[in-house]
């Protein structure tokens, strides 16, 4: 087995791995009530793993490509559900934003939906087979809304100066990351026509381990408290602070 | 090929685009760090008076119409200028304000959410009467309304003042305001 292999099964099977700890932490710190998408998610790929790398040694390695398709739709809708989940997070702590951040999420996903088609469109199949076609298709396509919708949530926060919890942030990061990535992978694999490009396939999972690490960073810590420091004003602006008070309670 | 190329191009570009928008968030803690540093100074009454349609009506009677159209120009363009102060100020009031919302003292929580909910209207009436001014400024004499932006200000600053004194009986956040 040479070192090249050693590595795929590192990247494939341990950033999986650490998906344990990282469950168990949500667990104890309750913070699957505040994410439950997420732990549902992290969850749900320590099983597909498992299920894939166990098929992989089985007889039964002929269906590895049927399974890994079905197990991929699962995991591209539950990434869906945590890309809402963090967007309901913000809005819950921001009542005023409620109807803005509303019409951003509908109408990313509108417009979002509109780019993933011409990019679907734009793109033919160059497999026989219909489900490689399928997947490629629908990888591209998900990962377009994803990384649109995650750009889109980012910016939002940015433009309003909203503060986000460690948590929310790592997670959004990560899944960030992980989408533009797989952007330019499902390209790749849509160019090469076949799953199983070695080159492609250590990149995409070492990215993965990577933003693996970023939740693993985030989720892990406490989060932090925030500190901030006012300096005193001179004086004489007491007055002022004086003047707008009494203005206040006239009114 | 081009496709595969664009694709990959337009990846790398929205991971750029994403950690710049990521790294947007430890520049926002320093802010918090010194507040009073990054606020500018905002004369609510000057601004309004840049936005009153009997001011407009005024110089549009006694002035000529290429005159007009030149110092209005400039009036919206100092308008802008106002509004993005006070967006920003805005902004760094909403980071201090979301602080003081985990407080243990009940009022001053809840002058602190009162004032992250206005620092929030006054960045989306922002976002409204920019726009609105660049296009008066575009086709000067158009119909323009942000006088909300002044009020939603105003209430903003009186809740700042507020929490500054619950938080800080002898302190306070800015002069600035």
């Amino acid at each position: 087995m040479t070192a090249s292999y050693l590595l795929s099964y590192y990247l494939w099977v341990g950033p999986h791995l650490l998906l344990a700890p990282i469950l168990i932490a949500m667990f104890f710190r309750r913070l699957q009530r505040q994410f439950p998408m997420f732990f549902l998610y992290a969850a749900f790929e320590m099983l597909q793993c498992g299920v894939l790398f166990g098929i992989s040694l089985s007889p039964i390695r002929a269906a590895y490509t049927e399974v890994y398709s079905v197990g991929l739709g699962f995991s591209a809708a539950i990434r869906f559900a945590v890309i809402y989940e963090l967007y309901r997070h913000f809005l819950r702590r921001y009542p005023a934003l409620d109807g803005p951040g509303r019409y951003l999420f509908c109408g990313s996903i509108v417009v979002l939906l509109l780019i993933a088609t011409v990019v679907g469109i734009s793109a033919p199949a160059t497999s026989t087979n219909p489900l490689f076609n399928a997947t490629y298709a629908m990888d591209r396509a998900v990962s377009v809304l994803q990384c649109g919708l995650l750009i889109s949530l980012f910016a939002f926060s940015r433009y309003f100066a909203l503060a986000w919890r460690s948590h929310a942030f790592g997670i959004a990061l990560g899944l960030g990351i992980f989408a533009s990535v797989e952007l330019a992978t499902s390209a790749v694999w849509l160019h090469l026509g076949a799953f199983g490009n070695r080159a492609v396939n250590l990149f995409t999972m070492a990215t993965y381990h990577l933003c693996v690490l970023i939740w693993m960073f985030y989720l892990l810590r406490p989060e932090p408290a925030t500190s901030y420091v006012l300096n005193p004003l001179p004086k004489h602006d007491l007055e002022v602070w004086n003047n707008e008070l009494q203005r206040l309670v006239q009114r | 090929m081009t496709t595969t190329i664009i694709l990959v191009l337009i990846s790398m570009l929205a991971l750029a685009c994403l950690l710049w928008l990521a790294k947007g968030r430890t520049v926002s803690a320093n802010i918090l760090q010194n507040p009073t540093e990054h606020m500018r100074a905002v004369d609510v009454e000057a601004f309004r008076n840049l936005v009153d349609p009997d001011e407009e009506e005024f110089l549009r009677t006694n002035l000529s119409p290429p005159e007009f159209r030149r110092i209005q120009r400039e009036r919206l363009r100092a308008a802008v200028e106002y509004v993005s102060c006070a967006a920003q100020n805005a902004a760094i009031l909403l980071r201090v304000a979301d602080a003081g919302r985990r407080s243990s003292d009940p009022a001053t929580a809840e002058a602190a959410e009162k004032l992250v909910d206005n620092a929030i209207r006054l960045r989306l009436y922002a976002s409204l009467a920019i726009p609105r001014l660049y296009l008066g400024m575009i086709l000067p004499g158009t119909h323009i309304s942000p006088i909300r932006v002044a009020e939603s200000y105003e209430q903003m600053t009186r809740l700042v003042v507020l929490l500054g004194c619950l938080q800080y009986p002898t302190r306070g956040i800015s002069a600035a305001l």
